[in-house]
């Protein structure tokens, strides 16, 4: 069975952040067809038996004429990216039942993502917020970064109402040097407060990706019994019957996805909305897939005829 | 079946509420954590129709709870219809047992009292027989059932009506035993066989606390009488009334002479503020300032009254505040001071402070009570025989001639007292002409130093003050000396005391109706300490009471006592009632019974004072059982009527029948387990509702109940 399409809540159900976080990326490195950024990297590192979806370009054709087996030859990266993942903790994120809340979804992608960097040799950094920001530690690439970063993550934060535009002008402040954002968040904010403080990141020249993670249960609405549903960060409560709502609540919902789906777009970033009941290793295969395309894409616009 | 509160049957329309709320969808007790409120609408509760379906076992149960809680709090009861006179159709032999006491007298019970006798008559079928008997102290026969028969049967109720408005009501108290006892045996009396009629005695009677049941207790109730209550209430309950009490023993007789009456108040009453005062016939309501009185009901008081000083008329205490007047009035007379005339003869040196005279004046003082008069004679100068008549005691300390000694004798077979103590021998012929034996002698005796009293014998009323342990030492007393009797005394002569040398000190001689009492030492100082001891004031006080002196509290009759009216008469005594009606009473009646309260006036100068029985004021209704209690056979209907009878004010005979049959207890019993059942019917959905839909499950699909949250 390929690792990568884990089932999520078979893979939630590993207690350690680390070891699901190697479970998703050893599987996406075996089970990828195309393995991403091989192709900025420049000196050799190891080889690697090959795997059905690699690259058949990347074959050591001299290896497979001496020993007759298929290896691949994989290159150290030395550029400089630069990633830093914004994490929300708010309250919101409490929410899950599909057998883990999207925090904890939200915290392995988040692990998964940088252990992948950090195999590949860039530099990770994090952000956490709720209302204000909690935890800001710098990119870096050297030894001990990782579980230095992975246990950030882990660690219980006692998160409060969600105030995503304060947390990502704060991040245009902090980051001065240009890299990758990864928002990692659900999003459930008023899109125009978004607007100006995303313009703001971007203008910086940061390559901007939103993760937005929602529940099932809340894409939709499907609780089956009336029932006083209070809201986790204001306290407020609203007896709502779903069947009736259902609905109408569907109907704002898209247009609250369309109105950041629109954002993203002005802004330069890529939008990638995911539910917590999907396998991660997919997951992050499509977030590196898309990210690929676009690298390829910019790549393509900025220097046709690159020898990558 | 009836209700003793309907109207809370309308709190059965509580079954709409859970039907109600079946019906609105319940899940505002639910609650779900969301993320975030924006796009969710508030929804109100609807009505479904698949959770009226879901939960019709609930429903019913709740339902039924409800409404056996508003069934208990309606408190249901049956009424049970009162059986009729003859429920088997056959020839009834009644005995209408009407009461005519005092208490009758009390506002609407005379007049329900002859209309139920009435109907009784009335009821009577042309096979019955009836006989009516009214009772106050004592039953008589008003139509006895010899009269009935005899009377054509369709004159009958005429007759037996017309005997029933002759009745009226009497001053007597109520003796329901004696009364009962005689109906049982007129009943049963004449040919007819014992078992072909029903015999039923009716009673018709206010069935109060103050009858008297004695005869009964020894009574064997005939089996085959019943006895049917057929009580009547006044239309005011509650009542108060006044009683005289007699002074107590140890009343102070120099004190201020007073009136003690108790107010007892009965325990239905609502009143509890009462006045008395002294009264007297058409003088207004009183004549002295009133005195307040808080007698809670149920409770009495025992209050004090004054001699009314500046009001002569006054003969009678009247208590105010109270409805029912019938037993309101006490008739007494004020306390007069009482006059003791005492006949001395002697050969007293005039003021001489050594001998008996000098003692007696100062022993009997004058006080508010009584006013002592002394009397002295010299032996020689013998007093008339009215003198000596008038005199409640005579005391002779010389020897008096012949015919003096014959004149106290007589005086002494009718009734007197004469106190003989001889201040010699010389008197010892004396002592023979007034004991009436002949050869009894006195000689002088003079002990070494003295003599002490040695024998004596406390049971005799002359020393009857001094029978207590602590009163009982006459060993300080010393005697110089005495007189020795020589002779036999008469064997009716009683010797109370003895000196220590064994000879007679105070020798009692019974004479007819009074009493020669014979002291062997006088109490002149040259005889004895005796005058000068504690013991001296007491024992006179003592040979006054023998001597009938009047200091004892003047009797008061009461209703149905005969006065005892005065001796000797040779014309008829004019007796004047308290109604003002006057009986010349011939010389050959020595007792006058009275028969209402209130001032009889015996001649010009007696008056006497007549009360009610007490008894009669005690109204409050006599217990259920009490009957029963004492043997008598009650009738089947009586239960509901003997708890009318007892049953406090303003409870209706409705409340009665609940209070017994009490069917709310079973009603709320079993509205308590309808309501466990309920909890488990709803506590075994509840299991099950969640087993079925685990929320956690991840292929939680929308037609399942709500998903849980995990971790909110």
């Amino acid at each position: 069975m390929n690792p990568a399409a884990i089932d999520a809540r078979a893979l939630m159900a590993i207690r350690s952040l680390e070891l699901r976080a190697r479970a998703v990326v050893e599987g996406f490195w075996t089970g990828i067809h195309r393995s991403p950024y091989h192709g900025f990297s420049v000196e050799f590192t190891e080889y690697r038996q090959y795997a059905p979806g690699d690259d058949p370009r990347h074959i050591d054709w001299r290896v497979v004429a001496r020993s007759d087996r298929t290896y691949i030859k994989k290159f150290e990266d030395e550029t400089n990216l630069r990633c830093h993942l914004v994490l929300d903790r708010s309250r919101s994120m409490e929410f899950g039942t599909a057998g883990h809340t999207k925090a904890a979804y939200a915290a392995t992608f988040a692990a998964t993502l940088a252990l992948f960097l950090q195999q590949q040799g860039d530099a990770v950094g994090l952000l956490s917020f709720d209302d204000v920001v909690r935890e800001f530690i710098p990119a870096r690439n050297r030894p001990g970064h990782l579980s230095h970063l992975l246990q950030a993550i882990e660690q219980p934060v006692p998160g409060r109402a969600t105030n995503l535009g304060v947390a990502i002008e704060r991040a245009a402040h902090l980051l001065r040097q240009r890299g990758m954002v990864v928002l990692i968040s659900d999003f459930l904010a008023p899109v125009p407060e978004l607007e100006r403080p995303l313009s703001h990141l971007a203008a910086l020249g940061h390559d901007i990706a939103a993760v937005q993670f929602l529940d099932p249960a809340e894409l939709t609405l499907s609780f089956k019994q009336a029932a006083n549903f209070v809201d986790l960060e204001s306290g407020g409560s609203l007896h709502v019957d779903p069947d009736a709502a259902r609905a109408g609540y569907q109907q704002r919902l898209r247009e609250h996805q369309e109105s950041l789906r629109a954002l993203f777009g002005r802004v330069g970033a890529t939008w990638h909305p995911l539910a917590t009941n999907a396998p991660l290793g997919p997951v992050l295969q499509d977030f590196v897939q898309a990210r690929q395309r676009r690298g390829r894409a910019s790549a393509r616009r900025a220097q046709p005829a690159s020898p990558r | 079946m009836s209700f003793l509160a309907p109207l809370f049957l309308m709190g059965a329309a509580a079954i709409a509420a859970p039907i109600l709320f079946h019906l609105i969808r319940r899940t505002t007790r639910e609650v779900v954590a969301f993320p975030s409120l924006r796009f969710l609408q508030a929804s109100p509760p609807r009505i479904t129709r698949r959770s009226r379906l879901e939960n019709l076992v609930l429903l019913a149960l709740r339902c039924l709870a409800l409404a056996l809680v508003a069934l208990a709090f309606a408190r249901p009861y049956l009424q049970r219809p009162t059986p009729p006179a003859n429920p088997d159709g056959t020839a009834s032999r009644t005995l209408v047992l009407i009461d005519t006491s005092a208490s009758m007298r009390r506002s609407g019970v005379w007049a329900e009292a002859v209309g139920k006798a009435a109907a009784q008559v009335r009821n009577a079928g042309p096979n019955d027989q009836v006989s009516i008997v009214a009772f106050d102290r004592a039953p008589r026969t008003v139509l006895s059932f010899g009269q009935w028969i005899e009377t054509p049967a369709n004159g009958r109720v005429a007759v037996a009506l017309d005997a029933l408005g002759k009745l009226s009501p009497s001053w007597f108290a109520t003796a329901l035993g004696p009364a009962l006892v005689r109906a049982a045996d007129e009943i049963n009396e004449g040919d007819t066989p014992p078992g072909s009629m029903r015999r039923r005695i009716v009673l018709v009677s206010d069935m109060q606390e103050g009858a008297r049941l004695d005869p009964l207790q020894s009574f064997e109730w005939p089996r085959n009488v019943e006895v049917l209550t057929d009580p009547v209430r006044p239309s005011r309950a509650g009542n108060a009334g006044l009683q005289w009490l007699p002074d107590p023993p140890d009343a102070d007789r120099a004190a201020e002479p007073t009136v003690r009456v108790r107010v007892v108040n009965s325990p239905d009453a609502r009143g509890e503020r009462f006045k008395v005062a002294w009264a007297a016939q058409d003088a207004g309501p009183f004549l002295t300032t009133p005195l307040d009185v808080y007698v809670p009901p149920g409770q009495s008081r025992v209050v004090t009254l004054g001699s009314p000083t500046n009001s002569p008329g006054a003969d009678r205490i009247v208590l105010t505040g109270d409805d029912e007047t019938f037993d309101n009035v006490v008739h007494v007379l004020p306390p007069q001071p009482v006059e003791v005339r005492v006949a001395y003869i002697g050969a007293d040196a005039q003021g001489e402070a050594r001998e008996p005279l000098f003692f007696l004046r100062r022993a009997l003082p004058e006080s508010r009570r009584q006013t002592a008069k002394v009397v002295a004679f010299a032996p020689a100068s013998a007093p008339s025989a009215e003198a000596v008549g008038a005199a409640r005691l005579v005391v002779v300390t010389a020897a008096v001639p012949d015919a003096t000694a014959d004149a106290l004798r007589a005086a002494a077979e009718k009734g007197g007292t004469v106190v003989f103590a001889p201040g010699n021998a010389a008197a010892g012929p004396t002592l023979s002409r007034l004991v009436g034996r002949a050869g009894l002698g006195l000689s002088e005796e003079r002990p070494p130093s003295h003599a002490l009293l040695a024998a004596l014998d406390f049971r005799h009323p002359l020393l009857a003050p001094f029978n207590d342990p602590r009163f009982s030492d006459f060993t300080r007393i010393h005697w110089w000396r005495y007189r020795r009797v020589s002779g036999e005394l008469p064997p009716t002569a009683k010797v109370v005391a003895r000196f220590d040398t064994g000879d007679p000190a105070w020798i009692d001689f019974p004479m007819g109706r009074g009493r020669v009492v014979f002291l062997a030492s006088s109490w002149s100082v040259a005889d004895s300490q005796f005058a000068l001891s504690s013991k001296f004031i007491p024992w006179l006080f003592g040979l006054l009471d023998l001597a009938g002196a009047g200091l004892e509290v003047a009797a008061h009759p009461r209703v149905g006592d005969a006065l005892a009216l005065p001796e000797g008469r040779t014309a008829s005594l004019a007796v004047r009632q308290p109604d003002g009606v006057v009986v010349q009473v011939g010389p050959e009646v020595a007792r006058w019974e009275v028969t209402m309260p209130g001032t009889y006036r015996v001649g010009d100068a007696v008056r006497v004072g007549v009360n009610m029985d007490p008894a009669e004021g005690r109204t409050a209704p006599l217990p259920p059982d009490r009957l029963e209690s004492v043997g008598v056979r009650m009738d089947a209907g009586v239960s509901s009527q003997a708890a009318e009878v007892t049953r406090p004010k303003g409870v209706p005979p409705a409340a009665e029948a609940e209070g017994r049959q009490k069917w709310w207890r079973w009603l709320i019993v079993g509205a308590l387990a309808v309501l466990v059942l309920e909890s488990l019917v709803a506590g075994i959905q509840a299991r099950r509702r969640p087993s079925a839909s685990d929320p956690t499950s991840a292929s939680a699909s929308p037609s399942e109940p709500n998903p849980t949250p995990v971790a909110a």
